[in-house]
């Protein structure tokens, strides 16, 4: 995944100024920086989600992209959740179930758990949220601050995973806030929020 | 999903029926535009039902997208399945309205209250896509359809919105002599403009990632 110098302005405040990135296969990166950095606003240009004002941005393979607020339906289970985005996906409900399940369960979401969304812990929330991103094997995931609401355990997996996830091949982008974190990953990009006199 | 999520708020499947019947049944007795009115009203259920199923699927939109759906399927199956829920309720108002009223040409009464639904569920989605919240989008709702209900079909101002042609065939199927030959097609036309409106803004808003489905 290659970020150039992309800029992202929302009105008059200039977000992003400038960023560049690469990403190779294998590679996990870390993105911090204090709130209203453009974290999220980077993230979401590298799943093309929005459209930079100036730069590029090229991913190469499916990107797998996990949102900071868990987009979910919240009328829906997570085994409903797994199946519509397996359709997507081309997969069917069977292999989503199975490789979902199996991926929820690693992450220590409840096991059997029938409830809608609107009923589950935020921890459960995310758990799922994370799921739905990996499901159907992704080449480059795009985490921002996935394991909020997650307990010890779960986090720790989470850090496991990203090893396992960068020996598999995949392109890592996470976006965090605890310096934990950003031992275990392979670079870290801290983003400064743009000076005001910056991009004009 | 939309389905799904529907099925489970019967409270909410229960006022949508309810919302028209409650304008008919209000005027029916006092007014002789109680069928137009109650008519007209099932916008106000139809057209809210698509900007809330648009406005909340949005956020989830974007990643299914990501994940392999075309911004195009996702905008057909929410329509199909309001338009099938929106002509139900439409069919079993018009019964009500008939019974109720006695139109003098209730063939034309049921076109005109399932026009009223065909339309507003386009012009929902539409709305839905546009609006960047659900405040806006329900004040968007209540003005275009609460100015079309206070204006008479005659007047400039109604021609142009998008119930014109259904007020005017609900109009035609109780008074009889109104003029009813450009109500269908101009109906007709705002409601696939609409659906256009709708398909370019979701297209417009989605990822630009094209990638091919993987294999099971």
């Amino acid at each position: 995944m290659e970020l150039a110098r992309v800029s992202k302005r929302f009105g008059d405040k200039l977000v992003v100024d400038e960023v560049s990135l690469s990403v190779r296969a294998g590679e996990a990166v870390a993105i911090t920086g204090e709130n209203g950095a453009g974290k999220t606003t980077l993230l979401r240009m590298c799943a093309r989600l929005i459209t930079p004002d100036r730069g590029g941005v090229a991913v190469r393979g499916r990107v797998g992209y996990c949102p900071q607020e868990p987009g979910l339906f919240e009328l829906l289970s997570a085994d409903e959740h797994l199946a519509l985005f397996a359709q997507a996906l081309g997969l069917s409900r069977e292999r989503a179930l199975q490789e979902g399940g199996r991926l929820l369960a690693e992450f220590g979401f409840p096991v059997g758990e029938r409830s809608q969304a609107r009923h589950l812990s935020g921890g459960a929330r995310q758990k799922l949220n994370l799921a739905l991103a990996l499901l159907g094997g992704a080449r480059v995931l795009l985490l921002d601050e996935p394991y909020q609401g997650f307990d010890h355990g779960a986090y720790v997996s989470f850090w496991e995973h990203v090893a396992r996830w960068k020996q598999e091949g995949l392109a890592v982008v996470v976006v965090t806030h605890l310096l934990a974190g950003t031992a275990l990953v392979d670079r870290v990009l801290e983003l400064a929020i743009p000076s005001a006199g910056a991009g004009a | 999903m939309t389905a799904r999520e529907l099925a489970r708020r019967p409270v909410a499947l229960g006022l949508l029926t309810a919302l028209p019947l409650a304008f008919y049944g209000s005027a029916a007795h006092h007014s002789d535009h109680a069928a137009i009115t109650g008519g007209l009203a099932m916008a106000f259920s139809m057209a809210g039902a698509s900007i809330f199923a648009a406005l909340t699927a949005r956020p989830v939109d974007q990643r299914l997208i990501l994940a392999g759906y075309h911004p195009s399927e996702l905008l057909l199956g929410r329509l199909l399945l309001l338009e099938l829920f929106g002509l139900t309720v439409a069919a079993i108002f018009s019964v009500v309205i008939v019974l109720g009223t006695g139109p003098a040409h209730p063939w034309v009464l049921a076109v005109g209250v399932g026009l009223v639904a065909f339309t507003s569920v386009p012009f929902g989605l539409a709305v839905g896509a546009l609006a960047p919240h659900e405040l806006e989008g329900v004040l968007i709702l209540i003005g275009v359809v609460g100015v079309q209900l206070t204006l008479e079909s005659t007047q400039t101002i109604a021609k142009l919105l998008p119930f014109w042609g259904p007020q005017r065939l609900i109009q035609h199927s109780i008074e009889g002599d109104v003029a009813i030959g450009a109500a269908l097609p101009v109906g007709f036309a705002y409601a696939f403009a609409l659906l256009g409106l709708a398909a370019y803004i979701s297209r417009a808003r989605a990822p630009s990632v094209e990638r091919p489905r993987t294999a099971n």
